[in-house]
């Protein structure tokens, strides 16, 4: 094990071939995309309400919600399908979006993503484009991630249970419904999927919101989630949540998500 | 009225999310190199002049992220995005200064390049500063630090390749330059307006140690620049990784001196003002509860 006090200090944040202009580009691959179930509903969709969960938690209180209808995938082409179920499963390596209210044209809709499949900060634009602004113009997004301890320039403690968040310009001028949470201190920062999705929302000028948790997993956390977006969609059925609680209070074991085993 | 770009070498954007009218003609940016050093000089600049953000640029070449406002001084909850551009005006000078927080996108990097420029040239900046450093580790073949610490330039300004502003304020030429040497030629001749895709360039196991200037991206928007007609020049400071605060206040005096922007000016009363997000640089102090 390295001395701390005379090895090497970590990089700044990026590799050394971010620094060569003649680095040889990789192949280039084919482009995100969403398919629509049938029938295919009319495009775009313009939801009151765009929730997207990343962290795991999120994504098991989104799995357990009852009464939501699956409208359509984005499929992004390089991960592969293969230990897929038909039927949606939080094992699955999909990006799904499901619908809260009986009809995507409802003007008071709300429309699921459930991202389960790791996004590569390189496609991130890309999927963040499909998802806001193009087939799906939302009026107000929320994005569900955990603080990434790479980038988290404060001390952050296992058994501690933390929430901030971070907004638009619009959302910030917004009178109603915003999200009763700290900001996420200043020197850290929030980068892949979730970070182009609210920029995305700055630059377009819709009320966004990013809200990051600690830990990445834990009872504790899902309790913090349910409970924020009970706050946020008081209509919403949250009670099959609590059934299975308690099987997630373990870290999920990382061999199921290997692709070793399909 | 002084127009000065600044500019930390970094992707184009398409949408420009303006709260005000931008007019600089003079645009500071920074280039990602060792140590961040560009986009910390760049960070102290904003600070301490209190430039107003005017604009997000949003381009998909650039890699994302996403933080509260880096300037304080309490986290406000103004998001900051990967490429900002802020405006500093003043009875005298109006310069436009960009911070870029994340690298580009490896593939699309020349696409990223052909687009700030385009930008830079469309919007009436007439002078680009590029704030970048360069590794010390790398050699240097006519480094002097019998003076102490030195800030080499990089200018189109005069067909010599010499800038007498810039030696007068005692900066040093970069004299590995070589406009003539491939890697150069290479990177004028992507950036020329009859050349637009990508040119066949050797691997890079071929690559010399005379080639690490060029390969550097502060080269690559050194020369999309001057491709545009843009006058450009490079502030360039040697560094390693580790605490490059002194290297980011050295490059943003050596700016300030090249842009008039002179600390007496600044609305902190003639003092750099430290950034709010430097107090948490090196993360949180240690958990002294073990001892």
């Amino acid at each position: 094990m390295e001395d701390v006090l005379t090895e090497n200090p970590p990089p700044s944040r990026f590799f050394q071939e971010d620094l060569n202009n003649f680095v040889s580009p990789s192949e280039p691959l084919p482009s995100p995309f969403i398919l629509f179930s049938n029938p295919k509903p009319e495009l775009p969709l313009r939801p009151s309400l765009l929730i997207v969960a990343i962290s795991s938690p999120s994504l098991y209180v989104f799995h357990s919600l009852p009464s939501k209808s699956l409208i359509g995938s984005l499929i992004i082409p390089e991960v592969p399908f293969s230990g897929n179920t038909v039927e949606p499963s939080l094992q699955d390596k999909t990006c799904n979006i499901y619908s809260l209210t009986s009809s995507a044209d409802d003007k008071n809709s709300i429309l699921l993503v459930s991202v389960q499949l790791h996004v590569s900060p390189e496609r991130s634009n890309l999927v963040s484009r499909l998802l806001i602004g193009q087939d799906i113009i939302p009026e107000r997004v929320v994005i569900l991630d955990s603080v990434q301890s790479r980038n988290f320039r404060g001390r952050l403690s296992p058994d501690e249970t933390l929430a901030a968040k971070l907004e638009t310009s619009s959302e910030k001028e917004a009178v109603t419904s915003r999200v009763n949470l700290d900001y996420f201190p200043s020197g850290s920062v929030i980068d892949g999927l979730s970070a182009s999705l609210l920029s995305r929302c700055q630059v377009k000028n819709i009320r966004g919101t990013l809200v990051v948790s600690w830990p990445e997993f834990g009872s504790n956390v899902i309790r913090f989630v349910r409970a924020l977006l009970k706050n946020i969609v008081p209509s919403l059925d949250v009670a099959s949540v609590n059934k299975e609680l308690e099987k997630c209070s373990s870290r999920k074991d990382a061999w199921t998500e290997s692709d070793l085993y399909t | 009225m002084l127009n000065i770009f600044i500019l930390q070498c970094i992707n184009i954007y398409y949408n420009i999310y303006r709260k005000k009218r931008v007019r600089a003609y003079c645009n500071i940016e920074v280039k990602l190199s060792i140590g961040n050093v560009g986009q910390l000089a760049v960070d102290l600049l904003v600070s301490s002049t209190g430039a107003d953000r005017v604009g997000y640029l949003d381009d998909p070449n650039l890699l994302p992220c996403v933080g509260n406002d880096a300037y304080g001084p309490l986290p406000c909850g103004e998001i900051a995005l990967p490429l900002e551009r802020v405006l500093y005006e003043s009875s005298s000078t109006a310069t436009t200064l960009a911070q870029q927080r994340s690298p580009v996108a490896k593939v699309l990097h020349f696409f990223y390049l052909y687009n700030i420029a385009d930008l830079a040239a469309s919007s009436g900046k007439k002078h680009v500063i590029v704030l970048s450093s360069l590794d010390f580790q790398r050699p240097q073949h006519n480094l002097n630090m019998s003076r102490g610490p030195q800030v080499y330039y990089l200018s189109n300004a005069e067909a010599s390749e010499r800038d007498d502003h810039c030696e007068r304020l005692g900066f040093g030429r970069l004299d590995e330059y070589d406009s003539e040497e491939r890697c150069w030629k290479y990177l004028s001749s992507v950036f020329e307006e009859n050349c637009k895709e990508e040119l066949t360039f050797h691997s890079e196991d071929e690559l010399e140690d005379i080639d690490y200037y060029p390969s550097l991206p502060f080269a690559a928007l050194f020369s999309a620049f001057k491709a545009r007609g843009l006058k450009v020049t490079c502030l360039l400071c040697y560094c390693s990784e580790g605490d490059n605060i002194p290297d980011a206040f050295f490059l943003a005096e050596a700016a300030s001196k090249l842009t008039s922007l002179s600390p007496d000016k600044f609305h902190g009363g003639g003092k750099w003002q430290i950034p709010y997000s430097w107090k948490s640089m090196y993360g949180a102090s240690p958990d002294m509860s073990m001892f």
